[in-house]
């Protein structure tokens, strides 16, 4: 079994976290629209990484209660999407997106509705804009809100197959003075993560030229 | 409607929801039963129209941005009604608002990309939660928002997500600024809180109050006493801890504590200085004595200055009678005038007396007079001096002699024990300026041991001599410095202080004591004992004797003085006398003569000889005339004292000394040379100690 991190060399990788950051910040865009205040999405690193791996970086975090929306995409390749951050820090995301004064009751009361949008915009626009560059489309579902830790959000079903490795994106999110860190995870079958290793190469040599690909030919 | 998908507009009709599609330019190709209902706008009214157009004024932006999305990159879109109170203006059929959530999804069918809007009803869901929340909200305001005690409620990350109106007003911050803090960061108590925290977290029921400290916006402490309690929404944890305030009751705690250290400092401070003050009293005591000392020291010198004064002046006057005396005595013998002789040298004579007895009471005082202790029939002694003290008293003041029958009798200088006396008597007179009793008594006592003790003497004999007077009497402190040198309460002039010292050291040099006996108002009695004398009285000639001078057998004396005046009147009593007067200035002179065979019988001496001193020329006097008796002569008493000085047979007078006195030592010196072997006997008037 080929480790994960071959699978898309440095070049890649680059470019695979252009694009995320184009899709953040377009998702920046129409979150703002959706919380009428100043929004900064921010990622600062990309991996792709293996399952296991993926959930040790997730069980690190000292509170292992995680809340996590969920997609699902399908089309040239296939996967779910998660939008994952601390339990504990879910009630600031959702007094940073709603604002205001509202009393705990009606934050908890709101908690599943506002994850659930900002949630969806949020993977919206990583996705949307990655398929869209990658000249392919894909059909993404609606969002789901689920508390759970690590294991269980990679362990969905249908079970994802030994090997199976992650686009992890560490992102930032701030808003209304609040900071809050969190993770995407697009978990990808094997098959599914060569067809975006092709996708991306294809997307290098449409934006570079033929140069970069010559100097990096493996 | 497009024939061919008949079925499927059946069914889209039926549903109850809002199913909308849009083309590609986001205009309306399909618009169901249901939205046509709930919106009032038919199908064929709403068909190739934009939702703007459709709903112009409501605010579409979201939807927009989702149909945008949908079609441009395949990505479906929730918009829920609780985040998005207003998005279409629907009625439900009882024409009350429709509340709403709507989702945006791409449809791909084979035609392009289309958009569906799906609408659902959630009105009644909302209300009931509405209703529902308004009813908790009810009960909750009820009891938080109107409580006096903070509340917070603390999820399990230690971050407040609610406070209560008591909380701002408590920390200082608003209640929006609490949440979201981390709440251990409002407490100083960190350890305090911390097990607050800990016993709320782990268990379900409140354990017990604990004091916590806190510290608000403005930076003040502030004392609470917290309670926490822990309860679970969901799957999540949350703590809701209640702090009272007690700064109240702790600010009378403190100023209980306060008053009680300070009522502790005040007694311990006291104690302390109770410890201390006797050694403050010492230091003080020291200090006063210390000045006093200093003062006395200082009057001491003043006084010594203003004696000296004084004592010049007294010798110049007697001086001056003297020579006064002597020079009209010189012009009248020239003159012839032979006749008035006596008066002038009556005249000297007195003043060379007076000038003289000066002396004496002056070298008494400074102690370097040699005392001539001699048996002394006290009683024969005062009543000697009864008429001096008459006429020295007075007349306001009556005078009672009250001797003691067989009073034993006392050795001492006879001069001094005289002179005290009369300074007793002087001072018993001054002390009753408008007349009073004087009165002298003598008596044999014998001291005990105790008795002893109180006089500061040796148990034994004694004998008594008191003089009293009906006078002022005397306070405790000026009792106390009677004896001091210098001391005195006359005014000046009127008294040189050193009388009674005078008499101390005389008394306590014969082994007696003085003791003053006064109280204020009711007069004064000093006494003097002095130890009884167990010998005999030797009926001697007194001092004063001036019978029986001569002598017959025509003794060669020898007198060696280099004085003139001293050796001429020296030499003129001895004619007097009838011996024969051999003369020497100085000390080699003398040794010539001495070294003669010329015959001497008694050598008198001045013992400060120019050259040789007058001890030296007696000895080598003797080496050669083993049996000569030398009479000393000095001025200067200082080495008369003591036995080792004298050697048998040798004898010393003092100057200055009259004629009698003399005449008398010289005679008895003659008188007693046959009886002497070598060793030195006692003779009557002649002891020398």
């Amino acid at each position: 079994m080929n480790s994960p991190s071959t699978l898309l060399n440095a070049l890649e990788l680059d470019a695979l976290t252009e694009l995320v950051n184009l899709g953040v910040s377009n998702a920046a865009l129409s979150l703002r629209e959706m919380v009428r205040e100043e929004v900064v999405l921010t990622v600062p690193k990309v991996a792709v990484l293996g399952r296991d791996e993926a959930i040790s970086i997730l069980a690190k975090n000292e509170n292992k209660r995680l809340v996590a929306v969920h997609q699902v995409f399908e089309g040239d390749i296939t996967g779910r999407a998660l939008l994952i951050f601390p339990e504990a820090r879910s009630l600031e995301l959702v007094r940073a997106v709603v604002g205001g004064e509202l009393p705990l009751e009606e934050i908890m009361e709101l908690e599943q509705e506002a994850l659930a949008e900002t949630g969806n915009v949020l993977l919206n626009g990583c996705l949307g804009t990655i398929a869209n560059n990658l000249e392919r489309s894909l059909k993404i579902s609606l969002p789901e809100v689920i508390h759970g830790q690590g294991e269980e959000f990679f362990s969905l079903n249908p079970p994802p197959q030994a090997g199976d490795s992650v686009l992890f994106i560490y992102i930032n999110f701030a808003v209304r003075h609040r900071d809050i860190e969190g993770y995407i995870a697009m978990l990808l079958d094997m098959p599914s993560l060569e067809t975006l290793k092709v996708m991306v190469s294809n997307y290098i040599r449409r934006i570079a030229g033929e140069q970069a690909i010559t100097s990096n030919a493996p | 409607m497009p024939p061919s998908a008949n079925s499927d507009y059946r069914i889209l009709n039926s549903i109850n929801g809002g199913f909308v599609v849009l083309d590609q330019d986001a205009r309306v190709t399909t618009w169901n039963a249901w939205m046509a209902t709930a919106s009032g706008i038919s199908a064929d009214d709403a068909r190739r129209k934009t939702l703007s157009e459709l709903f112009p004024g409501a605010d579409l932006r979201r939807v927009m941005l989702a149909v945008q999305s949908a079609l441009a990159t395949n990505t479906s879109t929730i918009i829920t009604h609780a985040l998005n109170p207003s998005l279409f203006p629907l009625l439900t059929r009882s024409q009350r608002t429709l509340l709403h959530d709507v989702t945006v999804s791409p449809i791909e069918d084979g035609r392009g990309l289309e958009c569906l809007i799906h609408i659902t009803d959630v009105t009644m869901a909302t209300r009931r939660e509405k209703y529902l929340r308004e009813q908790q909200n009810a009960r909750y305001d009820a009891v938080v928002e109107s409580a006096p005690d903070v509340i917070l409620t603390i999820d399990e990350e230690g971050v407040v997500q609610l406070a209560n109106p008591a909380a701002a007003a408590q920390f200082g911050f608003s209640a929006a600024d609490l949440v979201g803090r981390s709440a251990a960061s409002l407490f100083d108590s960190k350890d305090a809180w911390a097990e607050v925290w800990r016993q709320a977290i782990a268990e379900d029921a409140i354990a017990q109050q604990r004091e916590v400290t806190a510290r608000r916006k403005d930076g003040t402490i502030s004392y609470l006493e917290a309670s926490g309690s822990r309860w679970s929404s969901g799957s999540r944890i949350f703590v809701t801890v209640i702090l009272r305030d007690i700064n109240e009751r702790r600010a009378a705690e403190v100023a209980l504590r306060r008053s009680e250290g300070n009522a502790r400092a005040a007694a311990q401070a006291l104690a302390e200085l109770n410890l201390t003050l006797e050694q403050r009293v010492k230091d003080r005591t020291d200090q006063l004595m210390k000045a006093e000392e200093a003062l006395r020291q200082g009057q001491k010198m003043e006084a010594i200055g203003q004696l000296t004064g004084g004592i010049a002046h007294d010798f110049n006057n007697l001086l001056q009678g003297i020579t006064g005396a002597l020079n009209l005595l010189q012009k009248r013998i020239a003159a012839g005038r032979i006749s008035e002789t006596e008066r002038f040298i009556t005249g000297a004579v007195e003043s060379a007396q007076r000038a003289a007895a000066l002396t004496h009471r002056l070298l008494a005082f400074s102690r370097q007079q040699p005392i001539d202790p001699r048996p002394v029939d006290e009683n024969n002694l005062i009543a000697s001096v009864e008429e001096l003290l008459r006429r020295t008293i007075g007349e306001t003041i009556q005078l009672r002699f009250a001797p003691a029958a067989d009073l034993w009798l006392v050795r001492c200088d006879a001069n001094q024990l005289e002179n005290a006396v009369l300074n007793l008597s002087i001072n018993a007179r001054d002390a009753m300026p408008t007349g009073g009793v004087l009165t002298i008594e003598t008596s044999n006592q014998t001291l005990s041991s105790s008795d002893a003790k109180a006089w500061d003497v040796k148990p034994g004999d004694y004998v008594m001599l008191r003089v009293k007077d009906t006078g002022a009497g005397m306070p405790r402190e000026v009792q106390a410095r009677a004896f001091d040198p210098f001391f005195t309460t006359k005014a000046i002039g009127k008294g040189t202080g050193l009388g009674l010292s005078m008499i101390y050291g005389f008394v306590r040099q014969s082994e007696g004591a003085v003791r003053i006996f006064s109280e204020v108002g009711k007069g004064s009695s000093i006494e003097i004992c002095l130890p009884r004398f167990h010998g005999d009285l030797e009926v001697a000639s007194s001092a004063q004797d001036d019978g029986d001078n001569r002598t017959e057998k025509g003794e060669v004396v020898l007198v060696v003085e280099d004085e003139a005046v001293v050796r001429l009147l020296v030499v003129e009593v001895l004619k007097e006398l009838g011996y024969y007067p051999l003369e020497a200035v100085d000390g080699a002179s003398a040794l010539r003569i001495l070294g003669s065979s010329q015959r001497i019988d008694l050598l008198i001496t001045d013992l400060g000889l120019p050259d040789i001193n007058g001890r030296a020329v007696a000895d080598e006097a003797l080496t050669r005339r083993k049996n000569l008796p030398v009479l000393f002569m000095t001025g200067y008493a200082a080495q008369a004292a003591g036995d080792a000085f004298l050697a048998d047979g040798m004898e010393i007078i003092t100057k200055p000394f009259t004629m009698e006195v003399l005449a008398a030592r010289v005679r008895d010196i003659i008188a007693t040379v046959p009886a002497r072997t070598g060793a030195r006997t006692r003779s009557a008037g002649s002891q020398i100690l």
